[in-house]
C-alpha cells in the first residue's frame, strides 16, 4: 500500500508538472476600436498596464448572469461587473459618481431629476446605449410579472416614477413625493439591452433570458466585463468588455485585466489553503481566526492583509415585543405574542436598559473577535464615513447600574436561587434564540447568559436552525430575544434601512408591521425617517437619523453588540488595488487594477 | 430473464412514486421556503416576496403543489424549474451528475483495486505480520471521519504542492491538449477518490479475506491439493474465482450508494458534483432541485441493484431469475 502510494504520487507529480505552469503571457491587448466621444476618466492611483488576471474565491457559484433577476451575492457580485446603473456609487469617497449619465440635475420643485448619458457609450456587441435602453430597464423594473426585487426602490406610497426620455441622451425621472435617494435608487437599475431583450420580455420570458446556460456570447453588458466562460460549479471567467466607455488619464481604455475569474470554494478551508498556495489572488471573507497566521505569512506569501476596519456588519440582540395580528384558538388580536408576564418584563424601557448595562462587551472582543472587534451602537458603524457618529446615546457595561435599575423595580432574589423574581413571584428569565451554525453569535449568546446571571436574570441559550429562526422571527413569533446581524446596503444610507426602523416596517424586528405606532417614540421616529427619505439636505438627514439613533438606544430596543473588524488578504503583485469594507469588497474598482511589472514589487 | 426485468421496471415505479412523495412532504414540513432568505433583506418588500411564492406557486397549498408536479412528471415528463437559476431541473443536474460519477467510478477503482489483491494476501497469509498490519491500517482509515481524512490531505496538498488543492480543473485547463487535459482531471481526481474510495476499503477487504479462507476450507480445495496441483493454481485459479461470487453482488449493491457516499469530499475538494449542488438546494429549499436529485439518486441505486443480480446470474450458473 505505501509503495503504491508513493507510486501514485510520482505519476500524478509528473503530470503536475505537465500542467501545473502559469498562463505564458501574450501578447498585450491591443485596442481595436476608437475611444466613445465623451469616455468617463476613471479615478486610479497609477497608469497600469494590459494583461493578466486576477482570480477570487466565491463559496458559491452565479444563479443567474440577468442584473434583474440576480438576488443572492453569487450572482450579483458577477452582474455588477456586468451592468451600470446612471449613477455608481465610489466605495472610496463613499459618494455616487458621474457613469452612464455624465452629470444630472434636479429642478427647484425638488421631483424632476435630468439625468444626461455620455455619447458614444455602447454595449460589449457595440449597440449604442442610449435613453432607449434605460426607459426600457425601468419597463422591466416595474413589470409586475417580472417583479424584481429593484422595484420596492422605485416605488414611493403605492406611486410609480414617471420616466421619460426627451431625446436619445436625456432621462427625466419625475418622483411622486420628494426624494433623497433618487440618484442611488435610479441606479440601482441596471442597464440592459433593448435590442437583445425586448423579444424575450414581449414573449414573457425574462425571467429566463440571460441564465448560466446561455452562450457566454449573446449575453450583451452594459459593463466594463461580460462573460467569457461558465463551468457550473467551478468557475465564471470574465473579460473585457471591448467597448467599455472608461479610461485612465492617459486614454487607454480600462479595464487593464485580461481575465476575471469567480473560482468556486465552497469550504471557507478550502478556500484559505487556495489563496495559501497561490492559486487565488483574494479572498473577501476570512475567519478573524485565522487573521494571525494571515499576518505572520504576508512576506513569504507576497500578499498583505489589509486592515479594513469594523465592518458595515452589525450583531444585537432584541426582545420579542409583538402582537397577535390574526386570532388563532387561545390567542386574540391585540394580545402579546410571548407570556403576557415575559411581556410585562419586555416592554418596560428600565429592564431593557438594565440588560444593555450588564451586556460586558470589552470581555467579549478578546475571546470572541480575537481582538479584532470594536464596541458599537448602531447600524451606521463607525465604517460608515458620512452616517456615523461617535456620540450617540448608548448604555455600555456598568454593572452597579445595572443591579440598580433592576432594584428599582423591586425584583429581589427571594429563594436565594440567585436569579431575581417580579413583583408577582416569576422568577425573571428568558430564552435567548440564535442560528446555531454562526459561532461567534453562539459565543456571544453564551457571554450574554453569563452577564445577565449577574444581575439575576436566567437566560436560556436556544441554538436553532437558520430557516427555523427566521420562520419563528417573522411568522409563528415562537421567541422570546433573538440575537441576528444585519448587513448593510449599498451605498450604507440608513434610508435603505427604512423597514427595520419604521413601525409599519416589516423588519421592525421587536415589533413589527405595526398598524399605528405603539408608542409616542415609535411615531416621532416614523416622522424622523419621512424626513430621512424626502429631504435632499444631508445636514437635515444626518439629524434626523442621529436623532432615530438615540431614541432606538434610550428606549434599548435594540441590545448592540460589537462588529468585527474586517481584515482582506490581497497578492502584492497588482497595482490600484483598494480593498474597501462595502461589498464588492475586493473587486469595486477591479477594472482599475493590473499586474505589476515583475521585480517592482516592494 | 426478460420478464424478470420487466417485472423488476415495473416495480420501481410504485418505489418512486413513493420516494417523491416522502420527500415532498418532508420539505413541507421543513420550517420556511426559499423566499426566507430573500424576506430577512430589509430593501425587499414583503409584496415583492408575495409576488415571487406566487411566480413559484409556493402559495398554494403543498398537496395542490404536489399533484402540479406529478401532472408535469407524467404527463411531460417536466420535473420543474430551480428557483434560484431558473432553468430546468435537469440542465441544472446533468453536469454535476457526471462529475459525481467521475469522481464515484475512481472511487470504486480505489477500493476494489485494493481491497481484491489485498484481501486475498491477507487470507493467504493468514495471521501474519501482513494479515494484521493491513487489517489495522485499513480499519484505522475506516474510523477516521471522511471531513477530517479529507482536510489532512488537503493540507497535504497545501503543504507539499504535490496536489492541487480541491477543484477538478486547473484554470488553465482550456489551453491544454488531450492528454494534458486527462492528466490535469486525474491529478485533481487523485486525493478525493482517495478519500472516499478508502472508507469502504476496510470492509471489503475483510470480506474478501474471509469468503476466501471460507472456499480454501472447502473439499474441492483439498482435491485439488491431494492431485498434486501448484498451490498458485489452486489459490488463484480455483478458489479466488468461487470466492469472487458474493463479491459481484456486493459491487452491485455498492454502485448505487457511489452517488451519495461521495458528499461529504465533494464539499471539501471543491468538486463540482451532485453533491454540493443537492446540499445547497436543500439549504436554500430550492424545492423542485431537491426532488430531481433524490429521484435521481434513488434511480442510480434501484439500477445498481438491479445490475448487481443481473451481474450475480451471469456469475454464477446455479442461479435463474425464470
Amino acid at each position: 500500500m505505501k509503495s503504491f502510494l508513493k507510486s501514485a504520487i510520482c505519476m500524478f507529480a509528473l503530470a503536475a508538472v505537465a500542467c501545473g505552469g502559469r498562463k505564458s503571457e501574450g501578447p498585450a491587448f491591443q485596442d481595436p476600436h476608437p475611444l466613445p466621444e465623451e469616455p468617463m476618466v476613471m479615478r486610479a492611483a497609477s497608469i497600469g498596464r494590459y494583461g493578466g488576471r486576477f482570480v477570487l474565491a466565491e463559496t458559491s457559484g452565479p444563479k443567474t448572469f440577468n442584473a434583474m433577476m440576480a438576488n443572492e451575492t453569487s450572482s450579483t457580485d458577477l452582474t455588477d461587473q456586468m451592468f451600470i446603473g446612471l449613477a455608481n456609487f465610489d466605495n472610496g469617497t463613499q459618494e455616487e459618481t458621474p457613469f452612464l449619465a455624465k452629470t444630472w440635475e434636479v429642478a427647484p420643485d425638488g421631483l424632476t431629476w435630468t439625468f444626461h448619458l455620455r455619447k458614444g457609450a455602447a454595449f460589449s456587441d457595440g449597440h449604442p446605449i442610449t435613453a432607449e435602453d434605460v426607459l426600457f430597464s425601468f419597463t422591466v423594473a416595474y413589470d409586475e410579472v417580472v417583479h424584481p426585487s429593484v422595484q420596492d426602490l422605485l416605488i414611493m406610497n403605492g406611486k410609480k416614477w414617471e420616466v421619460t426620455a426627451p431625446d436619445p441622451y436625456t432621462v427625466v425621472i419625475k418622483t411622486p413625493g420628494p426624494n433623497a435617494m433618487v440618484v442611488s435608487s435610479a441606479s440601482s437599475v441596471r442597464i440592459m439591452p433593448k435590442h437583445v431583450l425586448e423579444a424575450p420580455f414581449k414573449s414573457g420570458n425574462f425571467v429566463s433570458a440571460y441564465n448560466v446556460s446561455s452562450p457566454p456570447d449573446t449575453i450583451v453588458t452594459s459593463g466594463a466585463w461580460r462573460v467569457k466562460q461558465y463551468v457550473p460549479g467551478e468557475k465564471t471567467v470574465l473579460t473585457r468588455n471591448p467597448y467599455f466607455f472608461g479610461i485612465d488619464t492617459e486614454k487607454h481604455r480600462l479595464p487593464y485585466l485580461d481575465e476575471l475569474v469567480y473560482l468556486v470554494v465552497p469550504d471557507q478551508d478550502a478556500a484559505d489553503l487556495k489563496f495559501r498556495s497561490g492559486e487565488v489572488d483574494g479572498i473577501d471573507n476570512v475567519k478573524p481566526e485565522n487573521y494571525r497566521w494571515y499576518e505572520d505569512h504576508q512576506k513569504e506569501g507576497n500578499y498583505t492583509l489589509h486592515n479594513l476596519g469594523p465592518s458595515l456588519n452589525t450583531n444585537f440582540f432584541w426582545f420579542n415585543q409583538n402582537r397577535v395580528q390574526k386570532a388563532s384558538p387561545g390567542k386574540k388580536v391585540g394580545d402579546p405574542q410571548v407570556d403576557p408576564v415575559k411581556y410585562a418584563w419586555f416592554n418596560n424601557p428600565v429592564f431593557r436598559r438594565a440588560v444593555s448595562l450588564a451586556v460586558d462587551r470589552e470581555a467579549m472582543i478578546p475571546s470572541i473577535f480575537f481582538g479584532d472587534a470594536v464596541k458599537n451602537w448602531s447600524q451606521s458603524t463607525p465604517a460608515n464615513k458620512v452616517w456615523y457618529s461617535a456620540d450617540v446615546v448608548k448604555f455600555d457595561f456598568n454593572l452597579a447600574e445595572a443591579k440598580k435599575l433592576i432594584a428599582s423595580l423591586h425584583w429581589v432574589d427571594k429563594d436565594g436561587d440567585g436569579f431575581v423574581e417580579d413583583t408577582s413571584g416569576h422568577t425573571v428569565g428568558f430564552n435567548l434564540k440564535t442560528n446555531s451554525d454562526n459561532k461567534m453569535r453562539v459565543s456571544m449568546a453564551n457571554f450574554i447568559r453569563d452577564d445577565l446571571a449577574k444581575i439575576g436574570v436566567k437566560v436560556n441559550l436556544v441554538p436553532v436552525d437558520f430557516n427555523t429562526l427566521i420562520v419563528n422571527l417573522r411568522e409563528d413569533f415562537q421567541y422570546e430575544a433573538i440575537l441576528l446581524g444585519l448587513q448593510s446596503g449599498v451605498p450604507p444610507d440608513p434610508a435603505m434601512g427604512q423597514n427595520v426602523w419604521r413601525s409599519s416596517g416589516k423588519t421592525h424586528y421587536w415589533n413589527m408591521a405595526q398598524l399605528s405606532p405603539e408608542t409616542p417614540q415609535e411615531a416621532r421616529i416614523d416622522a424622523l425617517m419621512d424626513t430621512l427619505v424626502s429631504t435632499p439636505d444631508l445636514e437635515k438627514r444626518k439629524a434626523a437619523w442621529k436623532e432615530v439613533q438615540n431614541i432606538v438606544n434610550d428606549q434599548g430596543w435594540i441590545v448592540w453588540l460589537p462588529t468585527l473588524n474586517t481584515k482582506l488578504p490581497l497578492r502584492n503583485r497588482f497595482g490600484n488595488t483598494e480593498p474597501s469594507v462595502i461589498p464588492h469588497r475586493l473587486i469595486w474598482n477591479i477594472e482599475r487594477v493590473y499586474v505589476k511589472p515583475s521585480g517592482a514589487q516592494p | 430473464m426478460r420478464t424478470y426485468i420487466a417485472k423488476r421496471f415495473l416495480q420501481v415505479i410504485p418505489l418512486l412514486f413513493g420516494i417523491s412523495f416522502l420527500t415532498f412532504l418532508l420539505l413541507q414540513l421543513a420550517p420556511g421556503d426559499f423566499l426566507n432568505q430573500m424576506a430577512e433583506n430589509p430593501a425587499i418588500s414583503p409584496a415583492t416576496i408575495d409576488a415571487m411564492r406566487r411566480r413559484f406557486g409556493l402559495d398554494q397549498p403543498w398537496y395542490f403543489q404536489y399533484w402540479l408536479y406529478l401532472q408535469n412528471v407524467i404527463l411531460h415528463f417536466d420535473f420543474g424549474e430551480s428557483f434560484s437559476r431558473h432553468q430546468p431541473v435537469f440542465t441544472v443536474m446533468r453536469e454535476g451528475l457526471s462529475n459525481t460519477l467521475i469522481l464515484a467510478g475512481a472511487a470504486a477503482v480505489v477500493t476494489w483495486g485494493l481491497a481484491i489483491p489485498l484481501g486475498v494476501w491477507a487470507a493467504v497469509r493468514q495471521y501474519s505480520w501482513i494479515d494484521k498490519g493491513l487489517s489495522l491500517v485499513a480499519f484505522v482509515w475506516l474510523s477516521i471521519p471522511e471531513i477530517l481524512s479529507g482536510l489532512l490531505l488537503l493540507m497535504l496538498a497545501a503543504r507539499t504542492g504535490w496536489f492541487p488543492v480541491g477543484g477538478m480543473r486547473s484554470i488553465d485547463y482550456d489551453d491544454l491538449n488531450g492528454f494534458g487535459k486527462f492528466a490535469d482531471v486525474s491529478w485533481h481526481l487523485a486525493l478525493p477518490a482517495l478519500v472516499v474510495g478508502l472508507v469502504p476499503l476496510a470492509s471489503r477487504m475483510r470480506q474478501m479475506r474471509g469468503n476466501l479462507l471460507d472456499v480454501l476450507r472447502l473439499d474441492f480445495v483439498t482435491t485439488a491439493r491431494a492431485k498434486g496441483l501448484d498451490e498458485g493454481i489452486v489459490i488463484y485459479k480455483h478458489a479466488v474465482r468461487n470466492a469472487l461470487n458474493p463479491m459481484i453482488t456486493l459491487f452491485g449493491y455498492t454502485l448505487g450508494a457511489l452517488v451519495s457516499g461521495s458528499f461529504i469530499a465533494e464539499i471539501i475538494f471543491s468538486w463540482p458534483g451532485l453533491g454540493r449542488l443537492t446540499l445547497d438546494a436543500i439549504l436554500t429549499q430550492d424545492q423542485y432541485l431537491v426532488m430531481g436529485s433524490v429521484l435521481m439518486a434513488s434511480v442510480v441505486l434501484i439500477l445498481g441493484n438491479l445490475i448487481a443480480d443481473l451481474l450475480l446470474a451471469i456469475a454464477d450458473p446455479r442461479i435463474s431469475y425464470d
